[in-house]
């Protein structure tokens, strides 16, 4: 554990930062201060989905997706696929094969479809023990429900990942416009599909807006390479 | 304990083994279950051609390898049995049980093959001829099969003697393989797949000449790997009379199972958190006794109509033995309550008289087998107590695991379990599935599909006729009202608005901008469950401006259902 240290001086030093991350750590989880000093931990993103949120999916952090599933999945994806369990609450409907195909490992996937009125202890559980956890948008949880679990979130470094209503998350994902090309008349199948993401975020002023090109068929469509599109403030 | 037997360039050391041998195994094992005499010609047909063939039929000259007519033709009273490989290997434990009652263990190489190590064995009954008067007695005694025995060094000499039934003395082996032919390298390979890479490799070595497997193993072994490749070092291996690996010997032990008859048959849930505690108590003791550890807990409850009940679940090996008690209380009292209640999917609920556990994937303390790179993580740990948690919190059939197979519409691709539930079957994915919905798979798969309406330009709904021809192109779509949204509330508010009962409440119709289809999709036609849709895939547009809203649609029975959302 101690490694030999050349001179009293530098061990002296190191036992200091010990000391120091120590102490830190107790603040956060008490909350004498409200995040920790330290760089927070980071869960990886895929490709196609990085540009949404260029830092990451930060541990600890709530992140709202509107008006998409697959990109909930996408998000969590590449994080399950680095050895993260994640927990699905409250969506009935996801789709496995979609969650697989983006990458999802599904044998650290655990789906709770319809917790009823235990929403809130089974999102608790999840908490304590998943890295990732997909919240539904009609779960029985109240305000103060989501207060603590974000804060419990914030202490144990998971990600919250919801498509239902929740005041004061880290990042606000609206998918403002799909597009889905390779269908015709009668021909053709699903092939593309395009998404504009609004991100709004509480450490950022503004509404950036991303475009997601996910399911995109490279036998098919001459590859597009997806732009950023700054906005100003709106 | 095995003494090196130095042969070819390199000191291998190889086993003495002794080989016994059931001539024609499948058609045995197939004649026995029809309950043919052994002297009626038969014959075991796999797909096009004969895979094993009896004695007298043989005498009337059918091969195998030849085909059903040609069999016939030679043969017209060939009783013709269908392939199972599930037979054999069944049948043969009866085979497998008379030699254990001679050797402690033996090794099944394949139905109809067993190996034996034979140091020990012979000189526990004298000599090696001792020991094979006693297997070929004993199997003959209590399995009824005729067997010849052969003892040698290696494993194709092995096999070799007891097709021809002598006993080569140690040492010799090589000199006994070398006059053989090269075709004899086939009686070596056990699996399907290895056998049939072993008879290509056989024809190219005809065809090239080398006719004997002293020839064959004259070749440098440098120049057999660059042309056959592993086959070919394999091949050459065995032609020495080396063993590729030891014989892998199979202990036969007694299952552990725990057993309660209640006095009278429990109806409350109350009555069952006892006997849980006490069957789990005993099974833990019972496995503790016997030293080992099981993977897999099978429960099995008899209830008062005479109907069985049976689910299997994961235990996790080594990761918690000391919980391991508690653990399969909650597991058996969450699946008597299920049963009890009639919440679990089967037959109805009814008073359970019996319950059995028993442990399944036994395995020897300290043997688990822990991931390739290393135990349980924590993280894995963590997970597991908290969906136990979960299970304790909301039911053992609320939390679910999922997984992906075989299928066509999307709601059938995924099979969803109870957590830490073995699934008994799985449709295979590697099948092909021809008409399949393609890819990509949507994100939303409705667990039960709802109504929708698909109308042409003129507002009628589109019909897909028994021939796949839609009435009209689809030109609107009217999805259900989400609950709670204006249509509905409005319903809900003013009963006298027209919505009556449970009939559906319709959204907006839609304008569609793209379609696709229809993808027919029969299935088991000849079940009570078939089904026979057309699938269409459409994309409308949505409320927003320039969004679209992609989804799949099924015709069926006259109705249009909604499927899944692409979203």
């Amino acid at each position: 554990m101690s490694t030999q240290s050349p001179t009293p001086d530098a061990a002296q030093q190191q036992r200091l930062a010990r000391a120091r991350d120590a102490l830190q750590g107790v603040q956060a989880r008490w909350g004498v201060t409200r995040e920790a000093q330290q760089a927070p931990a980071v869960l990886p993103l895929s490709e196609g989905v990085a540009e949404v949120m260029p830092a990451g999916l930060t541990r600890g952090h709530v992140v709202r997706v509107q008006g998409s599933t697959s990109l909930m999945l996408a998000l969590a994806a590449e994080g399950s696929k680095e050895g993260s369990w994640a927990a699905v609450i409250g969506m009935p409907a996801v789709g496995a094969v979609a969650a697989a195909r983006r990458g999802m490992d599904l044998s650290r996937l655990v789906l709770v479809p319809q917790p009823g009125a235990q929403a809130a202890a089974a999102a608790g559980a999840c908490v304590d023990g998943m890295d990732l956890i997909l919240l539904g948008a009609n779960l029985a949880l109240s305000d103060g429900d989501r207060r603590r679990l974000a804060a419990r979130a914030k202490e144990r470094g998971c990600v919250i990942l919801t498509s239902g209503r929740w005041p004061g998350a880290q990042t606000d994902l609206h998918v403002e416009r799909t597009r889905w090309s390779g269908l015709g008349a009668g021909g053709g199948r699903l092939r593309k599909s395009e998404m504009t993401v609004a991100v709004t975020g509480r450490r950022q002023s503004g509404v950036r807006r991303v475009r997601v090109v996910l399911d995109r068929d490279d036998a098919w469509v001459s590859s597009s390479a997806s732009a950023t599109v700054r906005e100003g403030a709106a | 304990m095995t003494a090196p037997v130095h042969a070819g360039s390199g000191a291998v050391s190889t086993t003495r083994r002794m080989v016994l041998w059931v001539p024609d195994w499948p058609v045995v094992a197939a004649m026995r279950e029809a309950g043919l005499s052994p002297d009626v010609p038969a014959a075991v047909l796999h797909g096009r051609g004969i895979t094993a063939v009896s004695a007298a039929a043989r005498a009337a000259g059918v091969k195998r390898g030849s085909t059903k007519r040609v069999a016939q033709r030679l043969c017209p009273d060939l009783a013709l049995l269908p392939y199972d490989e599930g037979r054999d290997s069944r049948t043969f434990e009866s085979v497998a049980a008379a030699a254990e009652d001679v050797v402690a263990g033996v090794e099944i190489s394949r139905p109809g093959l067993l190996m034996i190590p034979a140091n020990g064995a012979a000189r526990f009954h004298g000599s090696e001829e001792a020991l094979a008067e006693a297997l070929v007695g004993s199997v003959a005694q209590l399995s009824e099969h005729e067997c010849l025995v052969g003892a040698a060094d290696g494993l194709l000499a092995a096999v070799m003697a007891a097709r021809s039934s002598v006993l080569v003395p140690p040492g010799q082996s090589q000199e006994f393989l070398a006059r053989a032919g090269v075709q004899v390298l086939t009686l070596a390979a056990m699996e399907r797949r290895q056998r049939e890479a072993v008879e290509n490799l056989v024809g190219v070595l005809t065809r090239l000449g080398i006719q004997t497997l002293a020839e064959f193993t004259a070749l440098p072994l440098g120049d057999v790997l660059a042309r056959f490749g592993q086959v070919g070092r394999w091949a050459h291996r065995v032609a020495l009379g080396e063993d590729v690996r030891p014989p892998v010997l199979r202990r036969s032990e007694e299952d552990i199972a725990v057993s309660f008859e209640f006095e009278e048959p429990a109806q409350r849930v109350e009555q069952l958190a006892f006997v849980a505690e006490h069957v789990a108590t005993q099974l833990d003791a019972a496995l503790l006794e016997g030293g080992v550890r099981c993977g897999r807990v099978n429960i099995s409850a008899r209830t008062e109509h005479g109907d069985v009940l049976e689910r299997v679940w994961r235990t996790d090996v080594g990761a918690r033995s000391g919980a391991f008690a508690k653990h399969m209380t909650d597991r058996v009292r969450w699946q008597l309550e299920g049963w009890l209640s009639g919440t679990a999917t089967g037959p109805e609920p009814a008073p359970i008289c019996a319950l059995t556990v028993t442990a399944q994937d036994v395995v020897a303390l300290g043997d688990e087998q822990a991931y390739l790179w290393g135990g349980t993580s924590g993280a894995d740990a963590r997970a597991q107590r908290t969906v136990e948690r979960m299970q304790s919190l909301l039911g053992a059939d609320s939390v679910l695991s999922v997984r992906e197979q075989g299928g066509r519409a999307p709601r059938d691709r995924m099979l969803t379990l109870p957590w830490g539930q073995e699934a008994r079957t799985a449709r295979k994915v590697e099948h092909p599935w021809p008409g399949r919905i393609p890819d990509p798979a949507p994100a939303t798969v409705l667990p039960i599909a709802e109504p929708m309406e698909v109308l042409d330009a003129g507002g009628t709904p589109v019909s897909v006729g028994r021939r796949l021809t839609m009435s009209a192109p689809p030109t609107w779509v009217r999805l259900q009202a989400e609950p709670g949204k204006g249509p509905v509330a409005a319903a809900r508010r003013h009963p006298a608005s027209g919505h009556v009962g449970a009939s559906p409440t319709w959204g907006q119709a839609r304008p569609v901008e793209a379609w696709a289809g229809p993808w027919p999709v029969v299935e088991r036609w000849w079940s009570e469950d078939s089904s026979r849709r057309a699938y269409v895939q459409i994309t409308v547009r949505a409320e927003d401006e320039g969004s679209d809203l992609a989804v799949l649609a099924a015709f069926s029975e006259g109705q249009w259902w909604l499927e899944a959302v692409y979203d």
